[in-house]
């Protein structure tokens, strides 16, 4: 645990150094801003997965309309409690290392044959985003706003060895900036393959960014977790449990 | 189409609500023809079972005839007579795979819910609360069957419905009980609950060569089923102790097998039950153990607890030093209902049994809230209401 404490806190003092990519024009602040805070105000109402991904996505955006984590501080609070120095002392955002392992009764291979499967893919993470194929090797992210306007990033697999591991990459300046990492290996006992998810994130916009994590309660952990089940099913019986079309009073579908 | 939903404590309504659809490949939609109401589904309607949402569509006991399949289906056509196992199963996964279908790693949609609150999800389940999966329930007049080439099972003969439909759940989920009791020849066989999955309990523990079985509860009518229909001795406890009795039936040993087909709603007489009932309205505990206790306590050293009643969460002062300084084995779990589809289905076609002597109501889907009433209070006799949208 201490090395990864280490870690995070390089990570940070490196992050809370560069450059936090704050709007300069006032018109592309004012829009991130107002797009930012509805994300972030729809996001937090729904306890849900993508409703964290939305809020996430909205509260860097506030943090960018706003002028950085600092000023989004002061724009909330009306306060400014001293810490607009950037990297001085404000605490940067904590960063959020999810590390899920499931077992899929099926051969590495196949398994990673499957995860490189653009189709796959945007199956598992349907739930959350579109999530569509640029070319083999990049993926677009699109969270939908409530008003049609669309949070979106870009991931690029940065490695790949073939039956073992695809490892990606968000450009640092992505809504939610990500890296991570998806092993394959043979699983104990002879029961198919453990496939383990690693995933560093960034909760952006600093403090709201993070109250946003807390308040919807470990969710990074939680959306790996789906994402692994989802990738099993989809392995295992070829199709992913859904309460799409569900029937309830409540009309159509699961609005959990 | 019509439905039976879910609106809260002792609120249940009948309503319009969307008809499902084919989603996945291996869906299939039935058109109910029977559908039963469950003793589990009391858990529900007392409010004790978390995660339910108000408009759910409850059931889970259902039969009746495929109207529509996916294209992924292959032993099931349009028109044919099937009967619904409650376990939603894919079975494709190592549990499945194991014939451990209730534990199935791949059917709840709410997986990462259920892992929170359990450590591991099981299967889904239909009607029953969202961490169990969320899907609607077959107390109305359409069902979407996922995986249903696992599931559902053909009836071919011309049995009637009511003697087919608690394949389902509550002829295995009575016989899953009797086995795992781990019965001998000799042994006596002590069965707490005389509801329909008491009943079917009582007739495996015959079936599978109990010496004989004692079966317990306060309600006459039921002590009366299983006497006339299991061959059955009695206890009802209100009115003798149940210990002192079943010593005196053992020669002092206790009962070599106990099955607990009660589970979290047991009544139970005394300081502890009102303890247990306090902090149940408190929120202290989930379950009220009364059952589990007393068949801990009764139990043969060395013997066996069979536990088909449902629990939802904790449950305080179990006795687990008795339980460990005794040896007895406890095996538990929701019925892997396919594993004894076919099995039993042949014993109703050699008619070895007619599980339709549980029933006691027969009426529309449209009665069913105030049956739910009458089932609950344990009014008019009731012990098995079926029925048909």
């Amino acid at each position: 645990m201490a090395t990864q404490h280490a870690a995070r806190e390089q990570r940070d003092s490196h992050r809370a150094q560069s450059d936090s990519g704050t709007a300069t024009d006032p018109v592309m602040r004012g829009v991130q801003l107002v797009v930012g805070t509805v994300l972030l105000v729809r996001g937090l109402g729904q306890r849900s997965v993508s409703g964290t991904v939305t809020a996430l996505g909205g509260a860097w955006l506030v943090s960018r309309g706003v002028g950085g984590p600092s000023g989004m501080k002061r724009a909330l609070t009306g306060r400014n409690d001293g810490s607009s120095e950037r990297g001085a002392e404000r605490t940067a955002p904590p960063e959020t290392d999810v590390h899920r392992s499931i077992t899929v009764g099926q051969s590495a291979e196949d398994c990673y044959d499957a995860w490189r499967d653009p189709d796959t893919f945007s199956r598992v993470m349907g739930h959350v985003a579109d999530v569509e194929a640029v070319d083999s090797d990049r993926s677009r992210w699109t969270v939908h706003g409530p008003y049609g306007q669309d949070a979106s990033w870009e991931t690029h697999v940065v490695e790949s060895e073939p039956g073992e591991l695809v490892r990606w990459e968000t450009p640092t300046d992505a809504v939610l900036p990500n890296e991570g990492s998806v092993r394959f290996e043979a699983a104990p006992g002879d029961r198919g393959t453990l496939v383990t998810l690693s995933v560093s994130f960034d909760p952006p916009g600093g403090t709201l960014g993070d109250r946003a994590l807390q308040q919807l309660d470990i969710v990074p952990e939680k959306l790996a977790g789906q994402a692994l089940g989802r990738f099993k099913s989809l392995v295992e019986t070829g199709e992913v449990p859904t309460l799409e079309k569900n029937p309830s009073t409540r009309g159509e579908g699961d609005t959990v | 189409m019509r439905a039976l939903t879910w609106h809260g404590k002792h609120d249940i309504r009948v309503e319009d609500v969307p008809r499902p659809e084919i989603v996945n490949p291996n869906d299939a939609i039935i058109e109910v023809t029977a559908t039963a109401i469950c003793g589990s589904d009391l858990h529900l309607y007392h409010g004790r079972v978390p995660s339910m949402r108000e408009g759910d569509v409850l059931g889970h006991e259902p039969m009746g005839e495929v109207v529509e399949v996916g294209s992924g289906v292959e032993t099931l056509d349009v028109g044919d007579r099937v009967v619904v196992p409650f376990t939603i199963s894919c079975g494709s996964c190592w549990f499945c795979q194991n014939d451990l279908y209730s534990l199935c790693d791949n059917s709840n949609p709410n997986a990462e819910l259920a892992r929170e609150v359990m450590g591991h999800s099981p299967a889904g389940l239909y009607g029953y609360s969202h961490m169990m999966g969320g899907y609607a329930g077959g107390q109305a007049e359409y069902l979407r069957v996922p995986y249903a080439d696992v599931g559902p099972v053909k009836i071919e003969s011309d049995l009637s419905d009511e003697q087919v439909l608690f394949l389902s759940d509550i002829f295995p989920t009575g016989h899953m009980a009797a086995e795992n009791a781990d019965i001998d020849e000799h042994d006596t066989v002590a069965v707490w609950g005389c509801g329909p999955v008491g009943q079917f309990a009582v007739q495996s523990a015959d079936m599978l060569g109990a010496d004989r079985v004692v079966a317990i509860d306060r309600v006459p009518e039921r002590l009366a089923m299983a006497r006339d229909h299991g061959g059955a001795e009695t206890i009802n406890y209100e009115e003798e102790d149940v210990y002192d009795r079943l010593m005196e039936l053992t020669g002092d040993r206790g009962p070599d097998s106990c099955i607990d087909a009660v589970g979290t709603d047991a009544h139970g007489t005394g300081v502890v039950a009102t303890s247990d009932r306090v902090k149940q309205r408190l929120n202290l505990e989930d379950d009220r153990p009364t059952v589990l206790r007393e068949a801990i306590r009764c139990c043969r050293k060395g013997g066996t607890l069979s536990v088909p009643g449902v629990y939802v969460g904790r449950a305080d002062n179990f006795p687990m030093g008795p339980l460990m300084n005794k040896g007895i084995t406890v095996k538990t779990g929701q019925t892997h209902v396919q594993r004894y589809l076919g099995p039993l289905l042949d014993q109703i076609e050699s008619g070895n049994i007619d599980p339709s002597f549980v029933v006691t109501h027969d009426a529309p889907l449209e009665d069913g809230p105030e049956l739910y009433e009458t089932f609950n209070d344990k009014e008019d006799d009731c012990i098995k209401v079926v029925l048909r949208p």
